[in-house]
């Protein structure tokens, strides 16, 4: 998976996944609720009627003065009645209530209306009934149909991501086997060009030839160069690592010899400051790289017959041009890969993201400090 | 034993010689019960009245009292007229007739 797609795909299988999520668990929540509500309401209904029949049959017997009071009693439902200070007057119920706060409760088995009356009927000033509860649904069941929906959505959210996905996936890789392809391809020739001039009796060409020469050979380094970079970009995790004490400040004049012609040619002038004998322990390759990367940007962008400052201390290097600069937008995106702010210059962009890749490998600071039209600075520490 | 048999004497003496037979003292105990409920207000109520008898404490209506006067004040002390109505309502309340 690319880097890019990985932080997509999560991004869209959150917002799908919590999405559904909450929509699953807000109608099964409300589905519950309504049902418990039902419930409750066709449960106090048929409370109510039972608590006008206990109403009805003290009604009429405290019509009458007998010397007992025959408490009324149901088949289907017990009751209790208390006094107006919640003592218990006769009860048919197995239990005592103490809690008069709620006019409707139910425990595991039954279900309980308590109705206050007036006039006192006996005394009686609130009626409690008990009926069997009625309990047709339950709750487990309903986790078990959540979860199993909760599956199905995670299921095809997979499905979902990997449909939304496959044509970029396609496309990005048809693009980088394609670049692989091309550089593979450049390799051949560049190498056979370079060879080729390096061997080349020069004894015998008069001066204007060898100019075009030079030239040419200076064209072809340049190709050389990107291709290496680019094959770097491609390949990298392929090649493999050779870290050795390499003496920074040799590899760096080198580079900066390597330059020479072409910063003759905008008449830039190298100001050194090289401490002598820096050792670093890293791969030459890549070390190249990253110096040549440097030293190109500088001379693209810095302006005709200005210098370019150069310093290497045992803890930093840095580079500074008289150029054109940049703002602090485009500083913010200079390590994306392929971005070009200043496309006078040739090159695809990818100087600043191989400058950044090696420093993170080495753990090596980067520091960009730039103004418009006075210059850039670069500063590598470790 | 002894003084529930002395307490009851002194019932029968102060109360039962006017008021007579169970029968009206049953209706005033089921009045009393509609409209109190409780042993504890019920008892209240009553001892309230007896204490100080007006029109508007009764719980006989308008005609009743019309016809035979409010009863005049009782000379009893307050601990006797509480035994009193405390045996009143021993005899009398409705809950213990309940089955």
């Amino acid at each position: 998976m690319y880097s890019g797609e990985k932080k997509s795909v999560l991004y869209v299988l959150g917002l799908y996944l919590s999405s559904t999520l909450i929509l699953i668990i807000v109608l099964f929540a409300s589905y519950y609720f309504h049902e418990k509500s039902q419930i409750e309401l066709s449960e106090k209904e048929i409370l109510r009627s039972y608590t006008l029949e206990i109403q009805k049959a003290l009604l009429n017997l405290s019509d009458e003065s007998n010397n007992d009071y025959k408490y009324p009693r149901f088949e289907n439902f017990k009751s209790a009645i208390y006094d107006i200070d919640q003592n218990l007057i006769f009860s048919t119920m197995d239990v005592i209530i103490d809690n008069f706060s709620k006019e409707y409760f139910s425990d595991e088995k039954y279900s309980y209306l308590i109705t206050p009356i007036k006039p006192y009927f006996l005394g009686t000033a609130y009626i409690i009934v008990q009926k069997q509860k009625k309990d047709i649904f339950s709750l487990s069941k309903l986790l078990f149909l959540a979860s199993i929906s909760i599956i199905v959505t995670v299921i095809t959210s997979y499905f979902l991501v990997n449909l939304l996905l496959k044509p970029l996936r396609e496309n990005i890789k048809l693009l980088d086997n394609f670049i692989k392809d091309t550089t593979h391809e450049l390799n051949t020739p560049i190498t056979t060009i370079l060879a080729n001039i390096e061997s080349l009796d020069t004894s015998k060409c008069d001066e204007k030839s060898l100019k075009k020469l030079q030239r040419i050979k200076i064209a072809s380094n340049s190709i050389s160069n990107l291709y290496e970079d680019l094959a770097y970009l491609l390949l990298n995790h392929k090649t493999s690592l050779q870290n050795q004490d390499l003496n920074l400040s040799d590899l760096l004049k080198q580079r900066v010899e390597y330059f020479l012609y072409i910063s003759s040619l905008k008449n830039l002038k190298f100001v050194l400051d090289i401490e002598k004998d820096i050792i670093f322990f890293g791969d030459k390759k890549k070390l190249e790289r990253l110096m040549d990367n440097l030293l190109s940007n500088a001379i693209k962008y810095t302006n005709k017959s200005t210098s370019i400052h150069i310093t290497l201390n045992s803890t930093s290097l840095s580079i500074r041009d008289e150029g054109v600069g940049m703002s602090q937008d485009e500083l913010k995106d200079i390590f994306i890969r392929y971005k070009r702010f200043d496309k006078t210059q040739g090159g695809f962009g990818l100087g600043y993201s191989i400058i950044k890749s090696i420093a993170d490998e080495y753990n090596i600071k980067i520091d960009i400090t730039s103004q418009l039209n006075q210059g850039t600075k670069v500063t590598l520490s470790w | 034993m002894l003084s529930t048999l002395l307490m009851a004497n002194e019932f029968d003496k102060n109360c039962l010689v006017c008021h007579g037979d169970d029968f009206k003292f049953s209706i005033i105990m089921q009045k009393y019960t509609l409209k109190y409920s409780s042993k504890q207000r019920i008892k209240k109520a009553i001892f309230e009245y007896l204490r100080e008898p007006n029109l508007h404490k009764s719980i006989l209506p308008y005609e009743y009292i019309k016809r035979f006067g409010i009863k005049e004040k009782s000379t009893l002390s307050d601990s006797e007229l509480n035994s009193m109505i405390d045996i009143y309502y021993e005899k009398y309340n409705i809950q213990a007739k309940i089955y």
